[in-house]
């Protein structure tokens, strides 16, 4: 006598592949939103005597003033001439050092702004003094 | 008289993509919480040029109210009332680890007396490896 038996017929459960899928792409959008680690990169330079150190009276002087307004060699400009004329001097002298002096009161993005585009401008020797130090090249008359 | 019966479905809630749901929110507030140790709110400045900073690097946070928060990078960030009292921690960690890195993550609005404030105590106390945050700016035009 032949039993009949009920086959289930062999199956991957899928129903929840879906919710997988979610679960990744919410992963990865929370990582790519949440993750505000990426920034600009700033070295001070190292204390080694033998490294020679900017020479304030060679260097390019950017100054702000205020919020969007630069004096640049002691001429004030835009970001844009701003960008110009840095670009100019760097295919004369790649080395030049730039000096990035922000007054006091000035926004934080301003100097930001003026940073970013020595970046985009690849200069290499770029020096963001601190108060204390631009109180000494006052002092040595570098600055005005 | 009654041709043939009606079939009942039996009315029922899908509960099987229940724990799905539930995992989902797990790793949302998971996520939230752990890949930040100071969770300042700060509106970050905006640049171009943008390069991946280091992997638990610490943390100093500036907010618009020029209130200072230092992390370690690993633990959960403290405020410190002055930018004069981050010199202990940072000569701690940069004892132990020369290279760590520190990031600003400091609001756009902040004055930059604060900011250089900072910049100095770092230096002063022998960071050298100096990572600003900011946010993606897109290229006008």
């Amino acid at each position: 006598m032949k039993v009949h038996r009920y086959r289930t017929p062999a199956e991957i459960p899928t129903a929840s592949m879906a919710d997988i899928a979610f679960l990744l792409i919410i992963f990865f959008m929370l990582t790519a939103v949440y993750s505000t680690n990426r920034g600009m990169e700033f070295a001070f330079p190292k204390d080694d005597p033998t490294q020679t150190n900017v020479q304030p009276q060679e260097a390019i002087h950017i100054k702000i003033t205020g919020d969007g307004q630069y004096t640049v060699d002691r001429t004030p400009m835009t970001i844009q001439q701003l960008a110009g004329y840095v670009d100019q001097k760097m295919k004369q002298a790649p080395d030049k050092p730039v000096i990035i002096h922000c007054l006091p009161d000035v926004p934080y993005y301003t100097m930001i702004d003026v940073f970013d585009v020595m970046r985009q401008l690849k200069v290499k020797n770029v020096s963001v003094p601190t108060q204390t130090e631009i109180e000494r090249w006052r002092f040595f008359g570098y600055l005005e | 008289m009654r041709l043939f019966r009606e079939k009942r479905v039996t009315a029922s809630i899908p509960t099987a993509s229940m724990a799905d749901i539930a995992f989902l929110l797990i790793i949302f507030f998971m996520l939230t919480t752990s890949f930040s140790p100071v969770k300042t709110s700060v509106d970050l400045p905006e640049s171009v040029e943008r390069a991946e900073v280091e992997q638990n690097a610490a943390i100093v946070a500036i907010t618009a109210q020029d209130e200072i928060v230092f992390s370690d990078g690993d633990n959960p960030g403290f405020n410190v009332n002055t930018a004069y009292d981050l010199a202990p921690h940072i000569q701690a960690l940069v004892r132990s680890m020369p290279n760590k890195q520190f990031v600003i993550r400091a609001d756009r609005a902040v004055k930059y007396a604060a900011i250089d404030a900072v910049l100095d105590q770092l230096r002063r106390n022998g960071a050298r490896n100096i990572g600003l945050l900011t946010e993606q700016k897109r290229p006008k035009g």
